[in-house]
């Protein structure tokens, strides 16, 4: 197919492009260090090799990208908690199984005999629930703005009584926002997610040059895209500017897809949530609105509080997540914590960091 | 389960659904998230079965020319 696709893979523009990034570079003496915030980028740019093609002193950072890897242990002992106390089976996305709740995994839980499946999406464990009426059906959701909007849009158009959904979904500016709070991070700019800009489009980046006077760039996921969006967040750096700069623009509106926000606004509240390792972060989670109170799974179902445990057996995933310690620094990398055997969350799903830079074996993280 | 994998409209079902080739594999997908309409032609972003995106041509057209201008003022 003549997608355009093709064109975002050239090897030509690529050369180009990192001699330009090399020439802004060199204006620098000091490392400048970018931070994205998207497991798809992480992945992306690791299997394409970009980070060993770019300048010594670009340190690209990987931020909270994954929701698998963000999600909480007591969000997976809340859902098996479901599974333990109604006769429900859980449904969730391939990724889900294998990350560790305080106690075990979805995976483990399935060898135990709890009722788990895989589905592609939401769509099709609603289709499980349709066809076996006197099955009891959890759909597990988790995922950021891109996948919040498909959610929103079954939740809004589903009403079986034996369907309901429990959200782990969360968002992410706020989110960019706390980081660029903590004072135990340094950086100095984002490559914000192309794919969630699809939905939100460019405007709510905007508060991060005008309150914070930070450099933002948004990229596709092409390493034509990746190294575009690398050079407009450096320029920014370099000049001692700060804008957000959409590079992404074939897909990305300003404004992003305002029927699937509104669809969004409709299904979800904001609200408070937990994040692995890193507690509660005010105001960065989506939770089903009182309007769909009935395929809420948190409130159809009375959670007691659970005792719960994120980080296990010395794995550092919560620093991993935001970029301060890489993976290299954690004693389990590569001994007992490996991608066919993972101990953290972060080295569960194919974009975890950790998984990325076990896969890859690169090395991407000099400290 | 994040990703977002572009594709070819290759056929209109019906109102909320069309067929979308990705990599010559053709898939159902659901359009209720998208306010424009589509074409047969058109290329668009898919996440789990939703069409989320339409790709627009003309902004297309204008990355080939910022990235000629960035490549030519090397
Ligand atoms: S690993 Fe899965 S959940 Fe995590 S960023 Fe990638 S696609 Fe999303
Ligand atoms: S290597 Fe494993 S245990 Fe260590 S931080 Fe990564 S996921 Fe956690």
């Amino acid at each position: 197919m003549s997608e355009p696709t093709q064109k975002y893979r050239d090897k030509n523009v690529v050369n180009i492009l990192i001699k330009k990034i090399n020439t802004l570079a060199e204006k620098s003496s000091e490392t400048i260090r970018i931070m994205h915030v998207c497991g798809t980028h992480e992945h992306d740019l690791v299997k394409a090799g970009l980070r060993s093609l770019l300048p010594k002193n670009i340190d690209l950072i990987a931020g909270p990208g994954c929701p698998v890897c963000v999600c909480s242990a007591q969000d997976i002992d809340e859902v098996l908690w479901i599974a333990d106390n109604h006769n429900v089976t859980i449904t969730t996305f391939g990724d889900m199984m294998r990350v560790p709740s305080s106690t075990e995994s979805l995976y483990q839980a399935q060898g135990r005999g709890v009722a788990v499946k895989i589905v592609y999406g939401i769509s099709d464990a609603i289709k499980m629930a349709e066809k076996n009426p006197d099955e009891e059906i959890v759909f597990f959701s988790v995922g950021f703005e891109t996948t919040s909007c498909v959610t929103a849009a079954e939740v809004a158009r589903t009403n079986l009584p034996n369907f309901s959904v429990y959200s782990s979904h969360k968002v992410v500016p706020p989110a960019m926002e706390l980081l660029l709070q903590r004072d135990d991070l340094e950086f100095d700019g984002f490559l914000a997610p192309g794919h969630v800009s699809t939905i939100i489009g460019a405007k709510p980046y905007e508060f991060i040059p005008e309150k914070y006077n930070f450099p933002v760039s948004i990229a596709g996921f092409e390493p034509v895209d990746i190294l575009l969006g690398i050079y407009a967040v450096l320029e920014q750096i370099v000049e001692g500017t700060a804008r957000v700069d959409n590079m992404y623009k074939r897909y990305v509106k300003y404004e992003g897809n305002p029927a699937a926000s509104r669809i969004v606004d409709d299904a979800f509240v904001v609200s408070d949530a937990r994040w692995r390792g890193l507690g509660v972060w005010p105001e960065t989670g989506h939770e089903i609105s009182d309007k769909y109170a009935h395929i809420d799974a948190k409130k159809k179902y009375n959670i007691p509080n659970l005792p719960t445990e994120d980080l296990r057996g010395g794995c550092i995933c919560d620093e991993i997540l935001i970029g301060k310690s890489k993976p290299q620094k954690c004693e389990l990398f590569n001994k007992s914590c490996r991608p066919d055997h993972p101990i953290g969350a972060c080295m569960v799903s194919h974009e975890g960091t950790c998984n990325v830079a076990a896969t890859y074996e690169e090395i991407i993280w000099e400290e | 389960m994040c990703l977002a994998i572009p594709g070819l409209v290759c056929e209109l079902i019906n109102e909320k659904r069309v067929m979308v080739d990705i990599t010559g594999v053709r898939r159902e997908a659901d359009t209720s998230l998208l306010e424009e309409s589509l074409d047969v032609g058109d290329y668009v972003l898919v996440h789990t079965g939703f069409i989320i995106s339409k790709l627009d041509p003309k902004q297309a057209k204008e990355d080939l020319k910022l990235w000629d201008e960035i490549l030519s003022n090397q």
